[in-house]
């Protein structure tokens, strides 16, 4: 079947799992799916899958559509939205531990969860449109990364619709499990390219007593990375980021390289954290507290340079990192401690100049030992474009060996993952 | 059992291993293979037919070039400590031991970053980086021998896990030669993976994606200052709830870690660390991290602790005294070899909330089987490691014990919990796996494996079931410290 048939592509799935749960794609999702099914559990996601294979027909999970249109050259033919499996099956706030369905956005989550003083600490910008399924299909991440983790570390069990429509569960709902291989690790990150997620489950965290973010702008990447090592060094932080000029503009700041950093604990561990880094940055360093420390970490968490023409993120051994953001054309909001950085490059008056950038960028992480990845590029960008790096021959080698396997119809989210995966 | 089949290793191969490796990497001797013919699981003993011991991953890649040509299974092995039996040859002729592969090879404190062949032990990284101030998290009890290979293997865990997490969440980055001989980077020294997580995939294969021979670590920042406190208790079961009052008030200790009556008793007959004889259980507890706030914090587990029914609660006011709490507990194990001529250990998970629930249930077993069975383990993670005293030369209370042990794990299952939380599934549980796994799930993990390793050589027989691959226990599990 033509993957483009919108007409007929509804007419199929709407016999499957009727009409009620087809609908056309809206927004940004016409970039991501020439039709969207909406399935009301986790048996109608492997019927779904079971007719796609059966029929040769693509098809790619879909939370608010924004990595899946960005990564997608062409639409898949259905986007399987998990909008109506958005339910939270159980939540023990005593066990720090809560099992979910993966249309459920992380701001819902953390709604219920704050009752209790409890989050899934995992901070990507926009929680309120970033399903749980996208948490994990993509592994986003934000600030809170250098004290919490990412969703690696949080996610303790998933179920997923595989091939053949099998329903399949790794790991469990306790906090410490080896029983089994770790599914959940090969879920995280797979960009919906070996099955379709249908329930999750993560540790949760306490949050913080109270929080302050402290500010201090320098004249040069380089001053202000050695700033957050510093600080790094000497202090437990909740997040440490360096902000390029512009980025410290958008996040309301004077501007320069802003070196910035989550202060969070009890009152007195706040009081004390906030003299001791008040003492090691900038003079003219500014600390933040209550709503408003709450506010600038949002802003932080959220900025995300929407509008840029190119935005990537970066990762390399944390002291590698001012190296790589040493180029006047980036821009970059960077998690200091972890070596990694959202990074924009604008079109400026040529977008060929963009994407050489982006080239040199790519070399000198390579060079550093690490990997950049593509977020978002506005559509000149697109032509010639590779979204991901490729990675070294033998660990390839596996990973096609694992696509293979775990999609041996080449219809979860084909041609647009790593080498084309 | 004979764990090779019936076929011996063919001379000639014998020969083209020893000219691979030189003579000196090369065991074949029988009484020396006694040696390898268990790990920390030593209910089973199979001894390899030859033992090499390579010195690089080109020297690994040799001979699994060799293996694969040839179709030999192979088990690897680092320093045996393992509690499931999963450096056991269960139809794997040839062992192959990372021991030698013991170089640091670089760190950057930088970067918080270790660089270390697999072979290297796990307080050995912690050692070489604590003047500067950092340790490598993962503290399994057996850390001053086990390997950080046999660490990967496994996903191993310790005592301070609640808070620092396993072996899975400081592994970045791996060199793995695979069954077929070729050797794969997985990771790097980046926080991001390019690609899919393989190093997540092997991190707990249990061996079974080939042998590991280096690995990229994050160190952990020393933390300012540790409160360690013993919390007393005249029920048992005020001790397990304490344990979610601490957690319920969002507070993470490091560690809690939890000692029942049988086993202080031991303790105190053992090594008169002083603790409270008449008490039903005790509390380990410590908390670390700045300095300020952390006596806050130090009271406020105190008031929880007495809240839920603690008789006393003693804080160590110095070094000496912590370190006589936890040589308490790391030495409740060699205690209660004095209690019986026969212990057995099993390791579980129930989620926290569970655990009085699950003590109760493990007391009740112990009454219908008419056995002791003691508790020591960690608390904080609901990772439970009853002891189930017994003696050998009775086979009916052999028989006995090998139906506590197997229904303690039932229950946890049925409290929601898991088979293991840190020992593996190796050969030991492996009859266990469908009481957690569907059909559907051991299948689809069966695929996993075998993206690794296809014709099933990398210690087979081990973690997934197979015709063939279940162990009949007819006695009890180990009686080695955990």
């Amino acid at each position: 079947m033509n993957d483009h048939d919108a007409p007929q592509l509804v007419r199929t799935f709407a016999a499957l799992i009727g009409e009620s749960r087809i609908r056309a794609p809206q927004g940004r999702e016409t970039r991501a799916a020439s039709i969207i099914a909406e399935p009301h559990d986790a048996r109608e996601v492997a019927e779904i899958i079971r007719k796609c294979e059966a029929d040769a027909i693509t098809l790619a999970p879909i939370g608010a559509g924004r990595t899946l249109a960005a990564m997608r050259p062409a639409p898949v033919a259905v986007g399987v939205s998990l909008a109506h499996m958005a339910a939270i099956i159980a939540y023990e706030p005593d066990d720090m531990t809560v099992i979910a369905e993966p249309g459920l956005t992380l701001a819902a989550l953390n709604r219920q969860t704050a009752q209790h003083g409890q989050h899934l600490p995992a901070d990507p910008p926009h929680p309120e449109l970033a399903t749980l399924g996208a948490l994990v299909g993509a592994a986003h991440a934000g600030p809170m990364r250098h004290a919490e983790g990412t969703v690696r570390d949080l996610l303790i069990g998933v179920r997923f619709a595989g091939h053949g429509g099998r329903l399949v569960h790794g790991g469990g709902r306790v906090v410490k499990n080896v029983a089994g291989y770790d599914l959940m690790k090969v879920m995280t990150g797979s960009f919906g390219t070996l099955g379709v997620i249908t329930e999750t489950t993560f540790k949760v965290r306490p949050m913080a007593e109270q929080y302050a973010i402290a500010f201090a702008a320098y004249g040069d990447v380089a001053s202000a990375s050695a700033a957050a090592a510093q600080l790094h060094h000497a202090a437990a932080l909740a997040h440490l980021e360096v902000a390029s000029p512009a980025a410290s503009h958008a996040l309301g700041l004077r501007g320069g390289f802003t070196v910035i950093a989550g202060l969070a604990g009890s009152a007195a561990e706040v009081a004390e954290l906030s003299a001791r880094t008040r003492a090691m940055l900038a003079a003219g360093a500014e600390i933040m507290t209550g709503a408003e420390a709450i506010a600038a970490r949002e802003r932080l968490r959220d900025c995300d340079f929407a509008d840029a023409a190119i935005v990537a993120l970066i990762a390399v051994p944390p002291a590698e990192l001012a190296r790589c953001l040493e180029p006047a054309e980036v821009e970059f909001v960077a998690h200091a401690g972890c070596g990694v950085a959202r990074i924009s490059l604008s079109s400026g008056a040529n977008p060929a100049e963009a994407c050489a950038a982006l080239a040199r960028i790519r070399m000198a992480v390579h060079a550093a030992g690490g990997n950049l990845r593509v977020l978002h590029a506005a559509s000149e960008m697109r032509p010639g474009l590779e979204f991901f790096d490729q990675p070294p021959r033998a660990a390839f080698a596996l990973m096609q060996t694992l696509k293979r396997t775990f999609d041996p119809h080449g219809v979860f989210n084909p041609r647009c993952f790593v080498g084309g995966l | 059992m004979s764990s090779n089949g019936n076929s011996r290793l063919d001379p000639h191969l014998i020969a083209e291993l020893r000219a691979a490796l030189g003579d000196d990497a090369v065991v074949a001797r029988a009484a020396e293979l006694k040696v390898y013919e268990c790990d920390g699981w030593t209910i089973e003993k199979a001894a390899p037919e030859i033992l090499l011991r390579p010195r690089t991953a080109a020297e690994v890649s040799a001979v699994l070039k060799i293996l694969h040509r040839e179709g030999v299974a192979f088990v690897p092995r680092g320093a045996g400590t393992g509690l499931s039996g999963g450096c056991l040859p269960i139809g794997a002729p040839v062992m192959i031991c990372t021991s030698r592969m013991n170089r640091i090879l670089a760190v950057d404190y930088a970067s918080r970053r270790v660089e270390v062949e697999s072979g290297v032990v796990n307080l050995h990284v912690s050692n070489a980086v604590a003047a500067r101030g950092f340790f490598y998290a993962p503290d399994p009890s057996s850390q001053a021998a086990c390997t950080i290979g046999g660490n990967i293997a496994e996903n191993s865990g310790g005592p301070h896990t609640l808070k620092y997490g396993v072996t899975t969440n400081h592994v970045l980055g791996l060199e793995i030669v695979l069954p077929d001989g070729k050797i794969a980077e997985l990771g790097s020294a980046a926080e991001e993976r390019c690609g899919y997580d393989l190093v997540g995939a092997v991190v707990g294969a249990e061996g079974t994606a080939g042998i590991v021979t280096r690995a990229t670590l994050k160190l952990t920042r020393e933390p300012e200052a540790r409160r360690t406190m013993l919390a007393v208790f005249s029920d048992v079961d005020d001790a397990t709830r304490a344990v979610s009052a601490i957690i319920a008030a969002g507070i993470i200790p490091c560690a809690i870690e939890l000692m029942d009556q049988l086993i202080i008793r031991a303790v105190e007959a053992a090594f008169h660390a002083g603790l409270p004889t008449d008490a039903g259980a005790v509390l380990i507890i410590e908390l670390d991290g700045a300095i300020a706030g952390l006596d806050d914090h130090a009271q406020r587990v105190g008031e929880l602790v007495r809240g839920a029914g603690a008789r006393e609660v003693r804080l160590a006011h110095d070094d000496a005294e912590r370190a006589i709490l936890w040589k308490a507990r790391k030495r409740a194990f060699g205690a209660v070899g004095r209690l019986a001529p026969n212990y057995a250990t099993q390791d579980g998970v129930v989620p926290r909330t569970r655990l009085p629930d699950i003590l109760r249930a493990i007391g009740a077993i112990a009454l219908r089987h008419n056995l002791r069975i003691g508790n020591v383990f960690h608390a904080g993670d609901g990772n439970i490691h009853p002891i189930v005293l017994y003696d050998e030369r009775d086979a009916d209370q052999t028989r006995r014990a090998v139906a506590a042990g197997r229904e303690i794990l039932q229950a946890c299952v049925a409290m929601g919990g898991s088979l293991t939380g840190e020992h593996g599934i190796g050969a030991e549980k492996i009859a266990e796996m469908p009481l957690i796994f569907s059909p559907e799930d051991l299948t689809v993990m069966s695929e996993l494996r075998r993206v690794f390793d296809p014709d099933g050589r990398a210690n087979p027989n081990k973690v997934i079931p197979t015709p063939g691959s279940c162990v009949e226990v007819s006695t009890p599990r180990r009686q080695v410290p955990i």
